[in-house]
């Protein structure tokens, strides 16, 4: 006897079950696709524990987290990879598990500036949300990282029925106001050696005992808006003050205080 | 002083929500006056209220030792404040009247009662953020990309756009700022803006007088705005 379509039959409960089950398949098929589309290293099931870890979805409900949880995947990357390109399509928001991620914009004639670099908990991504179609600014892999993704599409339908997702929204655009007001006051009120010292900082591998910053001299000064030749200017006077000590690629900071800025008030600067 | 329902729906941002979200705000909002060269609200303070500005004008800047950026200068109409409160973090940039100011505010505690109670103001709250979001975007690739004339070129445009009216030989608006005040906006020296301004004038695209500005050759100083350095 051929199958008749469930719903034709009158069979809720195995209407309900080929539903879920079409679901799951949907959910297996965005993992697959995105598996061959980003050639990622592992894409694994993220935990709710995973997802309790990001501050902007600390007052989510269980509930919502399982959602979450279920389209949202895992990404790794190597150290250096472009995650995603300034004018690139946006489409997914990204959430930093381990490892950290720069932030750089291009000018039209190809001049890179170091924007801020986003740490574990840390969200960006995901232009449409705020009416842009495309990304402002290019991702990069500062060292090896772990990303969570939450895809776009799936997070516009779940907003639309979900006010405690509008929350956790809320929560990511004020973190990026912050962000984006300070970026705006080092760009326009800094002098150039503050900014220096502030791409150190934020640039330092804080694990080590003396924190280093594994970066040319080239470009730590296109992190910092200037040229090498004022980066390598500044750099000797402060060995000459005992702050850093300089070496072949890369930059040992002895003295981590004497690098804070004018305004040491932000959290960005305190080890994550 | 109380609010009036009605004055809520003549607003951009209430227009759009439910009357009985109209309704609640009123209720608890409150219409406050402040002289010029009042601060409402300070960098690294907890969560500030929310300002609806009825009259007036008022800059949003950061500080740092002699070091000012000013973010945004809002016209009557737009809302400011209350930008930390989603996260409890201390708020990003100070907010301080330029001119005697009118506005209707809003506690922090009162807007997470709304925001609980009513998910229309928080989606418009959501939108709020996301205009000022958009609005730095675009100041961060000027700074970064810019010079000091495109920047300048650029600020003069926006205001233009939304205060300026057209009169004989141009667009005029109220010039407002002072001129560390415009440095502070472009992010460069008094002397260089002195310059710069200067420079427009010589050049014919602008006029300056003590209280206003006329923007005299608008496409010139839009084709200024969009040069990016090398």
């Amino acid at each position: 006897m051929p199958r008749m379509c469930p719903v034709v039959t009158g069979d809720t409960a195995l209407a309900r079950r080929s539903y879920q089950n079409r679901t799951k398949y949907a959910i297996l098929l965005i993992v697959v696709s995105n598996v061959l589309r980003y050639n990622m290293v592992a894409a694994l099931q993220i935990s709710l524990d995973n997802l309790r870890d990001i501050p902007a979805f600390h007052a989510l409900p269980d509930e919502q987290l399982m959602s979450l949880a279920a389209v949202m995947v895992r990404r790794q990357y190597a150290a250096g990879h472009i995650i995603f390109m300034e004018g690139d399509q946006a489409e997914s928001l990204w959430f930093v598990a381990s490892g950290r991620v720069k932030i750089i914009k291009q000018s039209l004639h190809g001049r890179v500036q170091g924007l801020c670099l986003m740490d574990r908990g840390k969200c960006f991504g995901s232009c449409p949300l705020f009416d842009m179609a495309k990304n402002p600014a290019t991702a990069q892999a500062l060292n090896d990282v772990t990303l969570f993704v939450l895809p776009e599409a799936a997070l516009e339908h779940m907003k639309a029925h979900d006010p405690h997702l509008v929350k956790a929204l809320l929560h990511i655009y004020s973190q990026r106001l912050e962000h984006l007001a300070r970026v705006s006051e080092v760009l326009g009120a800094w002098t150039v050696p503050d900014r220096i010292n502030d791409s150190l900082l934020t640039y330092a591998d804080r694990d080590a005992r003396d924190p280093v910053v594994e970066l040319t001299q080239e470009k730590l000064a296109s992190l910092s808006g200037t040229v090498r030749e004022v980066v390598s200017r500044h750099l000797r006077l402060l060995e000459k003050a005992g702050i850093v000590r300089i070496e072949p690629r890369r930059i040992v900071i002895l003295n981590i205080d004497a690098l804070m800025p004018p305004c040491a008030c932000e959290d960005q600067r305190k080890p994550a | 002083m109380t609010v009036n329902a009605d004055l809520l729906a003549k607003s951009r941002i209430f227009a759009a929500l439910s009357p009985r979200t109209q309704r609640s705000i009123a209720e608890e909002a409150r219409l406050v006056e402040f002289s010029e060269h009042v601060d409402l609200y300070h960098q690294g303070d907890p969560p500030a209220p929310l300002f609806i500005l009825q009259t007036g004008r008022v800059k949003l800047y950061r500080q740092s030792k002699e070091n000012c950026q000013i973010l945004a200068l809002p016209i009557p109409g737009d809302c400011l404040g209350a930008e930390s409160l989603p996260t409890g973090a201390a708020s990003p940039y100070s907010a301080t009247t330029l001119t005697p100011t009118l506005a209707v505010t809003l506690s922090p505690e009162i807007l997470q009662v709304l925001m609980d109670e009513h998910p229309d103001f928080q989606e418009m709250f959501l939108r709020l953020i996301t205009e000022r979001l958009k609005q730095f975007v675009t100041l961060v690739h000027d700074l970064a990309f810019r010079d000091v004339t495109s920047r300048l070129a650029t600020v003069l445009l926006a205001r233009a756009d939304t205060e300026g009216q057209a009169v004989e030989g141009g667009i005029l608006f109220e010039r407002l700022l002072s001129q560390q005040e415009f440095a502070d906006m472009v992010g460069t020296a008094r002397e260089v803006v002195y310059r710069t301004f200067k420079r427009l004038e010589d050049d014919g695209l602008i006029s300056l007088s003590r209280y206003n500005i006329l923007i005299r050759d608008p496409a010139a100083l839009r084709a200024i705005s969009q040069q990016e350095t090398r």
